[in-house]
């Protein structure tokens, strides 16, 4: 077992050594500064409600947003807006709740959306950690070893998802720094108001952050897994980044094209995300529930991971 | 038995429906250098790659100090150090990197160890800088510490002085012939180049279209040599003439290239040649003989130089 630990280490050297690696990540951390930097100039997101009168201010808010609303033409995305910042304000009211202000845990509840970057990244690796040792001709001098190919196989699955969940982190320890610097600490444990289908609910952030990641991650998981399987399958990692990006961005055309034939729901994008199960959203099909788009998500996982390990472990390595 | 090193037992290989290596059977002794020659697309390197595990075997086994390569692969290559064609190593990553990468793979090594190893192929220098800036030759020394790190009993490299400088070449056949000599090591070379199997093998294989058709120890074709006939060559006027005389007193064919007239012949048989050109007024400048090499019997063995 200490073996394959090392093999691990290894793959995740080879990963990290790379310039190539760590440009990644200077890109991801300039996207962050980037969109702290640009909400910070909304003032929405900044407003503070710290003082003793939060309530005139919330008032004050409302009449404003009245006022907007009177201005604009009914039914726009203005008026929706300011109708929902009105209700979350009287719910505050009423309930007599001083708000949280903004702070870094509300960004980084915002910076769920970089996962897809985080979901790109990890299948740039996934495709290439091992369609690069055929390239680089250092898989012949790898697989010399003590170690059945099974074993090299899962370490480098491993290292994938480890490189996965790493990136993960750095997301969220580099909003929350960034959302520190730019919005302050905020509260410990903010809370925020929620629209769970049974109107607004006053939720704490953390316990929003932790299932919006979550939901996000089972899809990059499904991608990673995929690129992986093409990059060993044809050893050709240009392919692997190329057929994983265009389905993970083709997605949604695909489910829109297919959505009035009965198996679609057994297409692998009509399951990736689970958080249509959750109260307040509406499940991409009748009939579908969350035991069995589990049960279609393992079935495709263990799918991509026995044809790789099928075509590693069967094939020969010849020449190129 | 316990002197083999690793057995070879009718290993075929067919691919498609052609065979290519149509069953190999021979044997490697401790402490031998043993090399491996064939044309191009003999089947070397697909053996070699049967060999280390790379490739499966159609048909046969590989025994290393008897644990088989298809059924017990870790005990089996454990005891294998092997460079595959190219010496490819990490090109982003360091020498000493690509040597630790590979370490970490087998228990027991540890740095003193992969220090010595590079001591021992002189990258003490370079050892710090990436492989990517690495000249043929310096990959080619780590490639061969890479091989050498966990002490193997077997050591296979794929035509291991490709690259090198003349001086490189050298010691790397000097240290070849230690390891051989002094730790008990089973090498196995292939190599095109005929010149140096001749001189840092014990005992070459010879192979063409799938099919061992020769072993032999190097000494063996050494002293047939010096019995038998050798090639002499000769810078004479008229040319004519000279192979005339050849053939009526002598009963010997000759041919010209040039200027210079090639026979062959027994050496005792040189001074009677001579003097029956004199005699005919020939004029002679020059006469050199030389004793017929390896690479005249590996071409007498496999014919032309052919791939099928």
């Amino acid at each position: 077992m200490n073996n394959f630990f090392k093999l691990v280490y290894n793959e995740l050297f080879k990963i990290y050594i790379r310039k190539s690696t760590w440009a990644m990540y200077i890109i991801l951390a300039g996207i962050i500064i980037g969109v702290g930097f640009l909400s910070n100039i909304d003032e929405l997101s900044s407003k503070q409600y710290s003082d003793d009168n939060w309530r005139e201010t919330l008032e004050e808010e409302n009449q404003e947003l009245t006022k907007e609303m009177e201005e604009a033409e009914e039914d726009g995305i203005f008026y929706d807006m300011n109708s929902n910042i009105i209700a979350e304000n009287n719910y505050y009211l009423e309930n007599d709740i001083q708000p949280d202000g903004y702070g870094a845990m509300q960004f980084v509840l915002e910076n769920q959306l970089l996962l897809s970057l985080v979901s790109l990244l990890t299948i740039i690796i996934a495709a290439g950690i091992v369609a690069n040792e055929f390239r680089w001709g250092t898989i012949k001098l790898l697989l010399i070893r003590p170690i059945t190919r099974t074993k090299a196989l899962l370490s480098k699955y491993a290292a994938v998802i480890l490189f996965a969940f790493f990136t993960l982190l750095f997301v969220l320890i580099f909003s929350y720094i960034i959302g520190l610097i730019f919005y302050g600490f905020g509260s410990f444990n903010p809370h925020m108001l929620v629209d769970d289908g049974n109107g607004l609910a006053y939720v704490s952030v953390i316990s929003e952050i932790v299932p919006a990641y979550g939901f996000k991650l089972v899809n990059l998981v499904m991608m990673a897994t995929f690129a992986f399987a093409i990059s060993t399958i044809f050893r050709n990692s240009a392919l692997a980044i190329g057929v994983a990006i265009f389905l993970m961005m083709a997605a949604n055309p695909i489910m829109l094209y297919f959505s009035d034939r009965a198996w679609a729901k057994f297409i692998l994008f009509a399951n990736t995300d689970l958080s249509q199960y959750t109260a307040g959203s509406t499940p991409f099909m009748e009939g579908m529930t969350l035991g069995f788009s589990i049960t279609v998500l393992i079935v495709y996982y263990l799918l991509f991971m026995a044809l790789s390990w099928a075509f590693f472990t069967i094939r020969d390595i010849a020449g190129q | 038995m316990s002197n083999v090193a690793m057995e070879l037992q009718d290993v075929r290989k067919s691919i498609g429906k052609k065979e290519i290596i149509k069953g190999l059977t021979f044997s490697i002794y401790k402490g031998e250098v043993f090399g491996f020659i064939g044309p191009n697309g003999a089947g070397k390197t697909t053996t070699i790659r049967m060999m280390v595990g790379l490739m499966e075997l159609s048909h046969g086994d590989v025994l290393i100090l008897g644990n088989s390569i298809k059924h017990d692969f870790k005990n089996a290559i454990r005891e294998v150090g092997a460079i595959v064609e190219n010496p490819e190593m990490y090109p982003f990553m360091t020498g000493w990197q690509n040597l630790m990468h590979y370490a970490r793979m087998i228990p027991g090594i540890s740095k003193e160890r992969v220090q010595e190893v590079i001591k021992l192929v002189g990258l003490e220098k370079p050892i710090k800088e990436k492989v990517g800036k690495y000249s043929l030759g310096m990959r080619q020394r780590l490639g061969i510490a890479q091989a050498l790190l966990h002490s193997p009993s077997i050591l296979i490299l794929d035509e291991p002085t490709n690259g090198l400088d003349p001086a490189g070449i050298r010691e790397i056949r000097q240290y070849i012939r230690r390891l051989a000599a002094e730790e008990n090591v089973a090498v196995i070379i292939s190599s095109h180049l005929l010149s140096e199997i001749e001189l840092m093998c014990d005992r070459i294989g010879i192979i063409k279209n799938g099919e061992l058709i020769a072993t032999q120890t190097v000494q063996d074709t050494n002293t047939a040599e010096t019995q038998d006939i050798i090639q002499v060559q000769m810078q004479v006027s008229p040319m004519n003439q000279a192979v005339d005389v050849l053939k009526t007193d002598h009963a010997l064919e000759a041919k010209s290239e040039g200027e210079t007239l090639l026979f062959q012949t027994e050496k005792e048989k040189i001074p009677e040649i001579v003097r029956s050109f004199v005699q005919n007024d020939i004029a002679i400048y020059q006469v050199n003989s030389s004793k017929s090499s390896l690479e005249d019997k590996f071409f007498d063995l496999i014919g032309e130089n052919t791939i099928e």
